[in-house]
């Protein structure tokens, strides 16, 4: 396995599954695991949905994701967290994304630890609930890549906030002005992995505390309201890595096509993201041409 | 039982601090102990057993007893105690995360990590964005294509602190639409 997608979907069923990822318009499947169209949002499904483009693009295998539906009680998620421990080490994946997920301690703790037991361990991605919770726990470093937005930046640069409503007020006034500001204070703090993509009406690319690659066009305003905007990047950028493209150039391509994709839906905010994801495979062309 | 910090304040014994698996449950008791008189504070629990998505509930240790009663019998499930807790919950700063961007047709209201969009003219929510917790994508699939004021508010469906987060920012949607867009 190239790439293993992680997450939890808006369904009631806890149980776990595992298989590629298949996208059409009836809906998504994950191996038998069928997910209705109406149910395609944000989160894991935009997730999901913009990997599986990418690796079409490229003609690299198509993703495997490991789900299970959860409504905020946290079954879902601990079904993910134990396969994670216990099983997913087999797949043998290069590249590993955790996305929504219940932040649970002991749960998300037990996995990290196992994977210093993996025979391969794969570039590791985190965003949404498992970015927060690699957040509460401290151990942002043993994490390559975060996706965050501004937001989630001003989170991860306040070294006492467990999760984006507990930031002080004052880092979130400077949150989508002074962002440099705050990638040397995630990093100081160690709150922070070696690779940041940090999304915004300027995305920045970091290095190891160090800003290596912007950018800023196309500039769409409208794609800010827009939910799962930044579910679509995190899929691309991880399609990508895994596809053998080294990270950094991953992050520049993912955080052009992103946008580039949104301009060729010529959004409004009431634009839908699975109406961007049908376009990332054009945008892909584009920015992966000169390669 | 968590291990006990040195006592400190509140008559001598400190204050024990209740912690909840889920942000729901932390909601509910801090509810339920304010409005039975219990001096209580909330925010997040001390960083050695934050999860980040969580509300921890202190009293002074000498309510401690009455309090976990009172908890007990309004149904409320207590996780875990820490005893004689000497350090701060930070509060939720919520209240001061707040801001609202004009698109001309739509208005995006952001509170902490959760945007709501809506069109001014009809109220209707067009996009819901933000968050990391499971119950957020649920709650973008019913919200999105209704009227504010007909919406499942995320206080409904919501088990977590982003669905919190949400629910504030559908709130001043919702007062700011029904105000006519100045409030």
């Amino acid at each position: 396995v190239l790439l293993l997608l992680s997450g939890t979907l808006p369904m009631s069923s806890g149980a776990v599954a595992v298989g590629r990822v298949r996208f059409d318009r009836d809906g998504m499947r994950v191996g038998e695991l069928e997910i209705p169209r109406r149910m395609l949002s944000i989160g894991a499904t935009a997730m999901m949905a913009a990997a599986l483009k990418t690796t079409e693009a490229l003609g690299t295998e198509p993703p495997v994701s490991v789900v299970a539906g959860d409504l905020g009680q946290g079954d879902g998620s601990r079904a993910v967290y134990r396969y994670l421990t216990e099983d997913a080490g087999g797949l043998g994946p290069s590249t590993l994304t955790l996305h929504y997920i219940l932040p649970l301690r002991n749960e998300f703790l037990a996995f990290v630890e196992m994977l210093d037991y993996w025979a391969k361990r794969p570039f590791m991605i985190a965003d949404a609930g498992a970015l927060l919770i690699a957040k509460a726990t401290r151990v942002c470093e043993r994490f390559d890549l975060f996706t965050p937005d501004a937001g989630e930046m001003a989170f991860l640069a306040d070294p006492d906030a467990g999760h984006p409503a507990y930031v002080k007020a004052a880092l979130f006034e400077v949150d989508t002005t002074e962002v440099p500001g705050l990638i040397a204070q995630a990093y100081a703090g160690k709150n922070s992995p070696r690779y940041l993509l940090v999304k915004g009406p300027t995305d920045y690319v970091v290095d190891g505390g160090t800003i290596v690659g912007t950018v800023s066009q196309p500039n769409i305003p409208a794609l800010e309201p827009i939910g799962g905007t930044g579910d679509t990047i995190t899929g691309i950028v991880s399609a990508l890595i895994a596809g053998g493209l080294d990270p950094v150039k991953a992050s520049l391509a993912a955080s052009r096509a992103n946008r580039l994709a949104g301009e060729l839906c010529a959004p409004t905010p009431a634009t839908r993201v699975f109406e961007i994801v049908e376009q990332i495979g054009r945008a892909l062309e584009v920015v992966l041409d000169g390669r | 039982m968590v291990e006990a910090e040195e006592g400190r304040g509140d008559g001598g014994g400190g204050r024990t601090v209740f912690l909840f698996e889920h942000f729901r449950e932390g909601m509910r008791a801090e509810d339920l102990l304010v409005r039975s008189g219990f001096h209580t504070h909330s925010g997040a629990p001390p960083p050695h057993v934050r999860t980040g998505c969580d509300l921890a509930v202190s009293v002074p240790t000498e309510e401690m007893a009455d309090a976990e009663k009172m908890l007990g019998e309004g149904g409320i499930a207590v996780w875990d105690v820490i005893l004689r807790f000497g350090g701060d919950l930070p509060e939720l700063q919520l209240s001061y995360l707040t801001k609202v961007v004009d698109y001309g047709e739509y208005v995006m209201v952001r509170v902490g990590n959760m945007k709501l969009t809506y069109r001014k003219e009809t109220g209707v929510v067009v996009n819901v964005s933000g968050g990391g917790c499971p119950d957020i994508p649920l709650l973008a699939v019913e919200m999105v294509g209704s009227r504010l004021d007909e919406a499942t508010s995320p206080a409904q469906l919501g088990f977590t602190l982003c669905a919190y987060t949400l629910q504030k920012a559908y709130e001043v949607a919702l007062k700011r639409w029904r105000g006519g867009g100045t409030s």
